[in-house]
């Protein structure tokens, strides 16, 4: 009865195996000229005739390539792909797929003109299917009857919400949901993360709780809330459902809790350089749906088996000569162990890796082997050349970062960085801030530490906001009063208000506009001084010190005992044990409500129980297990850092070692750092440009 | 009660039935040989319209009224559609009871849930011009054949978009069918035409001759499972052969003159040819047997079997089902057979029924388990009873006997039986239901309006049961006199803590039906703001829309009121309306940036939000092609915050913007280089980088650049063009603002030990260790040395021994005993 393991609590393998198979199946109609009603076989043919041209939107090619290979799209009749920004589809093929995001009013508007010019253009008549992702809007039926071809195309959609970036990640993969946050106020992306966490509910039975920290977050649960109720009617108003799904939802057997941090709650987080290895890869690269692009200069003499059937997504053929596409997950040999360490320790742990493989080597070279020694070598060469593949990879990375995080520009910014983030008033820090403007440091590195300090102290002085503001549009031009100006408005650079701040923090009044960051950096323990970065046992080694302020809100839930040792270390070594072991049970918040009330934005607890309460119980009988479900859902809106992540994957892993089959699952809108928050600020434009 | 074996015929070695569903079906005056009648599949609807090709009795002009009458399967008038629009060229039903009526000119209208409203489209492709001869349904769609012999699909009606499959030859068309979609091998649909003396097999993609000679074929017809064709040749023989036209499996000469007149299956395994009265039943290997009628009939076949209407009666003619066949057929000796004899036995309280079980004992669980699925293939309740109550005697010798299969078939049959009633007319067969699905079943029952019945069956099977109440209470707002506050509050009384109810679908039942103000009340109930909004729209009750849209968190919904809003009413109004809606104006903004920039300067106007206004026009500078426009539009930006003080610093900055351009204009125009483009810092060094000391010294008064900034510009830009004598020239100053420290790492990182070591002696603020190191790494230890001497420090000159060399070493050792001498 047992065999269920709550490690299996959301199979992120399932996710991605339904999209593929939704997607092939929708190509597959495209070529039987018909979609007949609800599919329910995943149909074996691979030899479908019509060949067809897909238009695919650049932003989703390299998603689709995490679930799907492009020899794959070829067997179901992809002849040839174009991207849809290029605006060079051509007419060779009959059928023409276009796979764009309906949600987006210029993207609809490009595939209604496009569709327009080919129909125009060519002599054929063609076939066109738009499959919207995630789902068909009326503002895409509006506009594409406005340009005429409502009628002209064939349209589905393709419900691809959560894609799995690893076993224990999941993200919706919006580009934009930072800046649609933060900038736009745009709610777009919390209903569309609240329909991804509907599915997991409708898959998975309810939330038991649904905690957060955050006005955002608030707002997604609530509208977790709303969608549950219009769920019920939706269910039953859907033909094709059958009434199996309209007994309701369920509290879920195997989640106990979703724990949502709104990214706005913790800025500095995303801001702070990032000094776990994946997490500086992502700093010195930039890394987008588990893919980096570097200059092959860099990966040099390392053989090119990299960039495998694996990485063979729609986007791989003929990749720039120069830059090379790496893969980054954990389909590697290595790359799982080194991801989440700090960059200090990745030295030894590539060292130590090397030697091994060397003996390995040296292994073969005895000369008195038996049969079976050679059989069973033979057996393993295959993971041993993908290892010390990914070994010389990996090194020359680790190479090409050590020069940078060696280079005297990224020393004085962390020195900056972490005086700021232990909370150490001081003058030097202005004057070191001023030499950087001075000496024209890249502008995103000054925005960041800028934002930082203002993040940090609820703003700046208003007298060192305007002295800072001119210095910069002198160092980097006049047209960065927009940049400063949309700082503003994403309260990421601002001047400290005399109303606001930490004066008035009247315990349990949500809505808190600032945080007190020096209570709270003393009550949950936000610097660590003591960091063993090679044997981490907090998560501040993700920071060499500071510890996300997101992720102890994640422990205030999960680890309490854990955060309360650390606060007030116990006298006696037992009572912690203790403490730990009875922290985890699900009781929110509790013991952290004051530390809550002063940090911004709304808290949300609530608790979700099944409307028929027979069900649950007979639901939870049928477990077998006395014990409550294990698996906690971390959602990020507005984006996780990889170093968020890291540390996460070190609470899991405490967790799991805890005993008692906890796992800690992540889910995000998408993947942030803090070059790319401060990028969306940043105005592109030169004069005289 | 009869012998449940007296409908048999033997066809072959099987037994085929004929079951008389229901009699008096028709109106005795109702000619049915002048009309073309199909029925819907799993035992539904059946539809009749006059055949205009067909002369009938002349009967005043009332009858001249053109109709097409759906009725039961029992004859009971269901609905009449009155007919105006052209001439029908075919009628055809959908799996889901969707009439569908195509006429000449290729305009079809689909007529959902029986109800006299239907949805039109128009097949296109040439339809008008050619006409249509005819159509060929299948579950979920249909495909029409035009007068030019090409051909048009249909796949599906939710949003039909009729497709042209490829091109048929010429010649006239004999007989013609489709294979649907889900059974041929390209999963798309396939036609199959009889042209001169073969038959073309045609898809989307291609056309193919299958190359037979026996043609030309007079009727055509493919099997339920779509894997046998029926043929019917030109020397009147029947062919069955396997779909793909591999295999002939059997023939039939029917040795009648007259061509039939119908050809379809019966089931899978038997094809019924008929004439006007006459029906041949053709089984396996060419076996058959023939059925006579009083008068004119029409087939119309089902899943599992065939339906046989005539003016009076209604028969159901398939193959014995196999457990009916085990338990009655004549001489049976299968443990069911004794099973049911044992029943027979014991209420005649005959001891032999302990024999009989006896007998059987060993086989007794299988015995029950026919008798339990046979039950479900009879149409006679007595019978039912009979092999029920036969399966429960032998359950009762058995120690154990899983009774699933049991309870299910006596509810499906409680069910089968109460929809086989002739007032609700669905003889469905046990097969039939199971395929049909209940839920389905219950929306046929809804359908034909019998709401209590639905009612108390969804309740019998757990379904549930919101579908039912909504269908009702539109079918209420439809046809009720009463006030509209009556309906409402009738409507809300009966629908009231019933779950799942869908408001929207009444309330737009509501708004077709012309009450606006019903449907708005009703709307109000809608638990889903998402679907409130269409309608509300549809009503004109935008602005209560727009804030729906906002609750239900769906943007695109907002947006899609916001698009709509916009075209309706006057943009003063349409700003007013969103401005106390943060998360519209949000998305208009968000929309307007890509597209519509004069929106937005409104906006920011009417919202007085001058900040954004001027960035907004800071924005058009950066994209102004010369330099006078660009200054415009920087005057515009500043002039927009002016009046207020709180923008003083913007202001100051739009001013210095514009001050840049002027001076990088001059610059441009006198040193010949792109200056324009440059940040104030940008400029001064590049001044500095041409040696145009002075412009950069001017630059930095005009703008107030700090001195820490301006000596650091100067710094960077001197190393940067190597000019040393400067820097040597610098070197000998007093005081830096930045101190000397930059100097010396700047200029070393630029490789010129000499003149980073004229800065060694002014960094008097660093210690005496870091001193030497820097000695050190300009390469002069004896220097380091002296420093080290100078503080005595004994430790330090050791090391540096260590590192020294040559002559260096020597000063050192000399240094070294300098100090132990000194002391």
């Amino acid at each position: 009865m047992a065999t269920r393991q709550a490690s299996q609590a959301i199979n992120t393998q399932d996710i991605t195996d339904k999209s593929r198979r939704d997607l092939l199946l929708l190509l597959e109609a495209v070529s039987l000229n018909s979609r007949h009603g609800p599919v329910t076989t995943f149909i074996d043919m691979l030899q479908v005739r019509g060949k067809k041209n897909l238009v695919i939107e650049r932003s989703l090619a390299s998603i689709i390539g995490l679930f799907v290979k492009f020899s794959t799209l070829q067997e179901y009749g992809v002849d040839k792909l174009f991207v849809l920004e290029n605006h060079n589809v051509d007419s060779s093929q009959r059928n023409i797929v276009f796979l764009v995001r309906g949600e987006n009013a210029k993207i609809v508007r490009t595939v209604a003109e496009q569709i327009r010019l080919v129909r125009s253009e060519s002599k054929i008549d063609h076939d066109f299917t738009v499959i919207w992702v995630p789902r068909r809007t009326l503002v895409s039926n509006l506009i594409l009857e406005e340009h005429g071809v409502l009628g002209e195309a064939n349209i589905t959609d393709l419900a691809l919400q959560f894609v799995p970036l690893e076993p224990d990640v999941l993200s919706l993969e919006l580009e934009d949901c930072f800046s649609d946050l933060i900038l736009r106020r745009d709610p777009t992306p919390i209903f569309a993360a609240a329909r991804a966490l509907m599915l997991l509910q409708k898959q998975y039975g309810l939330f038991p709780r649904i905690l957060g920290k955050g006005d955002n977050a608030k707002k997604l649960a609530d509208l977790l809330q709303r969608m549950r109720s219009e769920e019920d009617v939706n269910a039953s108003s859907d033909p094709t459902n059958t009434y199996l799904t309209s007994f309701g939802l369920t509290p879920s057997a195997s989640i106990e809790n979703l724990i949502i941090i709104d990214r706005e709650v913790d800025f500095p987080t995303a801001l702070a350089t990032q000094l776990t290895y994946e997490g500086l890869l992502d700093e010195v690269f930039g890394v987008s749906h588990n893919q980096t692009e570097v200059d092959s200069s860099i990966l040099g003499g390392a053989p090119a088996p990299q960039p495998q059937s694996h990485t063979g997504g729609p986007t791989a053929p003929a990749a720039a000569a120069t830059k090379r596409k790496v893969q980054l997950d954990s389909s590697d040999e290595l790359y799982p162990e080194i991801r989440d360490a700090n960059f200090a320790t990745i030295g030894p742990l590539l060292n130590r890796t090397a030697k091994r493989l060397q003996t390995d080597q040296q292994n073969i070279h005895k000369a008195d082997q038996s049969i079976s020694d050679l059989k069973s070598f033979v057996s393993k060469l295959p993971s041993y050349q993908a290892e010390s593949a990914s070994l010389k990879t990996h090194t020359s990375l680790a190479e090409e970062i050590t020069k940078f995080t060696h280079s005297a520009p990224f020393r004085r910014t962390l020195e900056i960085e972490q005086n700021l983030l232990i909370g150490s008033e001081g003058s030097t820090t202005h004057e070191q801030l001023e030499e950087l403007l001075a000496r024209s440091t890249p502008l995103p590195t000054v925005l960041r530490l800028l934002c930082l300090e203002s993040t940090l102290g609820n703003g700046l002085r208003p007298r060192d906001f305007e002295h800072f503001k001119r210095l910069l549009l002198q160092a980097y031009g006049y047209q960065h009063l927009s940049t400063l100006a949309r700082l503003e408005k994403m309260g990421l650079f601002v001047a400290r208000e005399a109303n606001r701040g930490y004066l008035n923090p009247i315990s349990g009044s949500a809505g808190q506009t600032a945080t007190d960051w020096n209570a709270v950096r003393a009550r949950l323990h936000l610097w660590i001084d003591e960091v063993e970065e090679a044997e981490p046992r907090d998560i501040a080694y993700v920071f060499s010190g500071y510890a996300p302020l997101s992720v102890r809100l994640v422990q205030a839930v999960l680890q309490k005992g854990y955060l309360l040792d650390l606060v007030n270390p116990p006298r006696a070594g037992a009572a912690g044990a203790a403490a730990v072991g009875t922290g985890a049970n699900g009781s929110g918040w509790k013991g952290f409500e004051d530390v809550l009330a002063r940090i911004k934005g709304a808290t949300v607890d609530v608790v979700q129980k099944g409307r028929d309460a027979e069900a649950s119980q007979a639901r939870k009988t049928l477990r077998g297990n006395k014990e409550g479900p294990k698996t906690s859902l971390v959602f990020f809106l507005g984006g996780v850092t990889f170093a968020e992540i890291a540390a996460l994957r070190l609470v899991g892993r405490q967790l799991e070692a805890a005993g008692g089959g906890r796992k800690l699952i992540i889910g995000t809108t998408g993947v942030i750092s803090g070059g790319r928050a401060v990028d969306v600020a940043i105005e592109k434009g030169v004069f005289g440009a | 009660m009869s012998k449940p074996t007296a409908d048999w015929e033997r066809v072959g070695d099987r037994f085929y039935r004929k079951t008389q569903l229901y009699t008096s079906v028709f109106d005795p005056d109702l000619e049915l040989e002048n009309y073309v009648v199909t029925g819907a599949p799993y035992s539904g609807a059946v539809a009749l319209y006059r055949d205009e090709g067909k002369i009938y009795a002349y009967r005043g002009t009332q009858a001249a009224k053109f109709t097409i009458d759906i009725h039961s399967c029992a004859g009971k008038l269901i609905r009449q559609i009155s007919w105006d629009k052209g001439r029908i060229k075919a009628l055809g039903w959908s799996d889901d009871e969707r009439l569908l009526v195509v006429t000449d000119d290729g305009t079809v209208r689909s007529y959902a849930d029986l109800q006299g409203d239907f949805t039109p489209f128009s097949l296109g492709h040439g339809a008008e011009q050619h006409g249509v001869q005819g159509c060929k349904f299948w579950s979920t769609g249909f495909v029409a054949l035009l007068g030019d012999n090409s051909i048009v699909a249909v796949t599906r009606y939710d949003e039909p978009r009729p497709q042209l499959l490829a091109s048929a030859p010429a010649g006239e068309v004999m007989s013609w069918t489709v294979i649907p979609p889900e059974h041929t091998s390209s999963r798309s649909v396939e036609v199959l035409l009889a042209i001169g003396k073969t038959v073309y097999v045609i898809d989307a993609a291609e056309c193919e001759d299958r190359g037979l000679e026996a043609g030309p074929f007079r009727h055509i017809s493919v099997s339920p499972n779509g894997k046998f064709i029926a043929l019917y040749t030109e020397d009147s023989k029947v062919w069955v052969i396997s779909s793909d036209f591999q295999d002939r499996l059997s023939e039939y000469e029917s040795k009648v003159k007259t061509p039939p007149k119908d050809l379809q299956w019966c089931g899978n395994n038997a094809v019924v040819l008929a004439w006007e009265d006459e029906l041949h039943l053709i089984g396996p290997n060419g076996a058959a047997s023939k059925f006579y009628y009083d008068s004119f009939m029409h087939l119309l076949p089902d899943i599992d079997g065939i339906r046989v209407l005539t003016g009076d009666t209604c028969d159901f003619l398939q193959k014995v089902p196999d457990p009916t066949e085990e338990v009655f057929r004549l001489g049976s000796t299968s443990p069911a057979s004794v099973l049911l004899d044992a029943l027979q036995q014991l209420e005649k309280k005959s001891p032999k029924a302990d024999d009989d079980i006896q007998l059987i004992k060993a086989n007794l669980d299988e015995a029950i388990d026919v008798c339990v699925s046979a039950a479900g293939q009879e149409y006679s309740i007595h019978w039912q009873k009979q092999l029920l109550k036969a399966a429960s005697f032998g359950k009762s010798v058995l120690d154990l006997y899983n009774s699933d299969d049991f309870v299910h078939m006596t509810e499906a049959l409680r069910v089968l039986n109460a929809v086989r009633f002739y007032e609700v007319g669905l003889p469905l067969s046990h097969d039939q239901y199971i395929r049909l699905t209940p839920e389905r079943l219950m929306q046929r029952l809804v359908n034909r309006k019998e709401y209590l019945l639905a009612l108390k069956v969804s309740e019998y099977l757990h379904l549930p049961v919101d579908r039912i109440y909504v269908h009702w209470a539109r079918q209420k707002v439809r046809s009720s006199s009463t006030d509209e506050d009556g309906i409402c509050r009738e409507i809300i009384r009966k629908l009231d803590g019933k779950r799942g109810i869908s408001f929207e679908e009444i309330a737009r039942a509501a708004f077709d039906e012309g009450r606006g103000k019903l449907a708005t009340e009703l709307l109000e109930h809608e638990p889903r703001a998402g679907k409130q909004v269409p309608l509300l729209l549809s009503v004109g009750e935008e602005s209560i829309a727009l804030d729906k849209a906002i609750e239900s968190g769906d943007t695109d919904l907002v947006f899609y009121v916001l698009l709509n809003l916009k075209k309706k009413i006057p943009l003063s109004s349409f700003f007013r309306t969103i401005n106390t809606r943060p998360v519209a104006t949000a998305i208009v903004e968000s929309s307007a940036i890509d597209q519509d920039r004069e929106l937005l300067k409104d906006l920011y106007y009417q919202d007085d939000r001058r900040i954004d206004g001027s960035n907004l026009l800071l924005s058009e500078a950066l994209a102004a092609p010369d330099m006078t426009a660009a200054t415009d539009k920087l005057k515009m930006a500043a002039k927009l915050l002016r009046d207020s003080k709180e923008f003083a610093p913007q202001v100051a900055a739009l001013e210095d913007a514009q001050k840049l351009l002027r001076f990088q204009e001059v610059f441009e125009k006198d040193l010949t280089e792109r200056f324009v483009g440059l940040s104030v810092n940008e400029t001064m060094s590049k001044l500095i980088k041409m040696g145009n000391m002075k412009r950069a010294q001017k630059v930095q008064t005009e703008f107030k650049v700090p001195d820490k900034t301006y000596w650091w510009v100067r710094l960077r830009a001197l190393v940067s063009r190597r000019d040393w004598r400067e820097l040597e020239e610098l070197s000998k100053g007093r005081k830096s603002p930045i101190g000397w420290e930059p100097f010396y790492n700047e200029i070393l990182g630029a490789g010129n030990t000499k003149i980073a070591s004229l800065y060694i002696p002014k960094c008097t603020t660093l210690t005496v260790g870091e001193r030497i190191e820097m000695w050190v790494k300009c390469g002069m230890v004896t220097k380091a040395g002296e420093e080290a001497l100078k503080a005595k420090d004994r430790g330090a000159l050791e090391e540096l021994r260590k590192q020294a060399s040559g002559n260096a070493q020597l000063d050192i050792d000399r240094m070294i005993a300098q100090l132990q001498k000194g002391r």
